[in-house]
């Protein structure tokens, strides 16, 4: 079952490759799955031919923690567990893992390593900032998806227990922190770097029309996006400046 | 304006398109985020200023959705590179504000081709229905493979036709003072963005007091420096 690891943890690098509709990520799995399926091919071929199919059924979850739920399904497979509680385990991990990742990596760890490389941007540190902040993060998500593996290999139908006593749940909190502070230093920041030797004039509109778009948002609701928003104030602008007379 | 040569055109369609497909298929290294795509771009060009504030620009717009599941969400990468490049050879405080218009416009578009991408990966599903129904690895590779392949097309055509556009717009961009307005509302408008959603993100919790607490502190930076 572990001869296959390597293979499978970069197969799970494109877990998102074939993503549609219907099947969301579940294609991706089956791909990854099949190396960590190989020695059930030998040891029970019925088995193994009733594994794959199942492997690349509907599943979708934060594509960095898809590791937790393909070591778990591949492990309870040979532990021969019967096929409708692994369905079962494969549909109770899709809502778990893909709102732990997304509150960790999406909501927590992108924002806080963008936060400070806006910091370090701001700080004289150029491309240095970037660099970094893309070497850390990837760093976290690598390792990550080879602890999620092992994991998941390691409990099997016990993952759910095994997720709840890791790190990961513990860590949610300290990454939101982290993430609201370096993005709360970065936004002023970002607004003195990108306005940098412009006259007063700019910063006054620059703070008038963000506090204008709060207010849309705010009243709007979600109906008005930032990107739409955006997209209509450049617009307006841009008629402006060239009506003007 | 001196046309780019074109290793550089090439340079700068291959890391448009590797910033596309890093969205969602592949490998999702934050290569697709607007900051690092817009270096990256800004190093390409030699104009590495003009790259790092496109790219904070749109970055600014990105923090404000998450890239989650099914949710519909721009393709910043080859909008970015695109904007890059208008921006590039002109004063920076008049064409930033239309590299960015043009950027999310692209990004849109992005979007949109990303919802069409997952509509033809649904098509190749059942034209591979038998093979999959059996579970046999080389179908499941063949559908797998597939989907890589159209998303690397989808993000080398929307590439193309990002950065073909702006070097149209950056011939025809009038360099007038004018433009510092439009620099100043896409400013207020991304900064908008980017405290929308984490004042969103942060809730009512202790992530709100700290998200209080930088603002504080990045004031305090930002009057210093």
């Amino acid at each position: 079952m572990t001869s296959g690891f390597t293979r499978a943890y970069l197969r799970l690098l494109s877990v998102q490759g074939a993503w549609n509709f219907e099947r969301m990520t579940g294609i991706g799995m089956g791909y990854a799955a099949e190396p960590l399926l190989e020695d059930l091919k030998a040891a029970d071929p019925a088995r193994h031919a009733e594994a794959a199919v199942r492997s690349a059924e509907y599943f979708n979850s934060h594509p960095y923690l898809a590791g937790l739920a393909l070591g778990a399904l591949v492990r309870a497979e040979y532990d021969q567990v019967p096929g409708p509680q692994i369905d079962r385990l494969r549909t109770a991990l899709t809502g778990p893992l893909g709102s732990l990742g997304d509150q960790f990596f999406w909501a927590g760890l992108v924002p806080a390593v963008i936060g400070g490389a806006v910091v370090g941007l701001a700080a004289g540190y150029g491309w240095w900032a970037i660099a970094g902040a893309v070497l850390l993060y990837n760093a976290v998500r690598l390792a990550t998806g080879v602890w999620a593996l092992r994991t998941g290999l390691a409990h099997g139908m016990k993952i759910g227990a095994a997720l709840g006593a890791s790190w990961l749940p513990h860590a949610l909190p300290r990454v939101g922190h982290a993430a609201g502070l370096l993005v709360g230093i970065a936004l002023p920041l970002g607004l003195a770097v990108l306005l940098e030797g412009q006259p007063p004039r700019s910063i006054v509109i620059a703070t008038g029309t963000m506090l204008v778009a709060l207010l849309a948002g705010w009243r709007a609701g979600p109906h008005v996006t930032s990107v739409r928003f955006g997209l209509a104030a450049i617009g307006g602008a841009l008629a402006l400046a060239w009506s003007w007379p | 304006m001196s046309p780019l040569p074109p290793a550089v055109l090439a340079g700068l369609v291959g890391w448009s398109t590797v910033a596309g497909v890093d969205l969602v298929s592949f490998p999702q290294a934050l290569l697709s985020r607007p900051l690092v795509t817009g270096a990256g771009a800004g190093l390409l060009l030699g104009e590495p200023v003009a790259g790092l504030q496109v790219g904070l620009l749109l970055e600014l717009f990105a923090l404000d959705v998450l890239p989650v599941g099914a949710a519909r969400y721009p393709d910043y990468g080859p909008g970015v590179v695109g904007g890059v490049v208008v921006a590039s050879g002109g004063a920076l405080h008049l064409t930033l504000g239309v590299a960015g218009g043009y950027a999310l416009l692209v990004a849109v578009l992005g979007g949109w081709s990303l919802q069409a991408l997952r509509r033809v990966n649904g098509r190749v599903l059942q034209r591979y229905a038998a093979g999959l129904a059996a579970g046999d690895a080389a179908t499941i590779h063949a559908v797998q493979y597939r989907g890589l392949a159209a998303d690397i097309t989808r993000s080398l055509v929307l590439s193309v036709v990002s950065i073909g556009g702006a070097l149209w717009l950056r011939d025809r961009l009038p360099a007038t003072d004018r433009l510092a307005l439009v620099t100043a509302v896409a400013v207020g408008t991304a900064l908008a963005a980017a405290a929308g959603g984490a004042i969103r993100s942060a809730g009512r919790d202790a992530r709100l007091r700290w998200l209080a607490a930088g603002a504080g502190l990045g004031l305090l930076m930002a009057a210093l420096r």
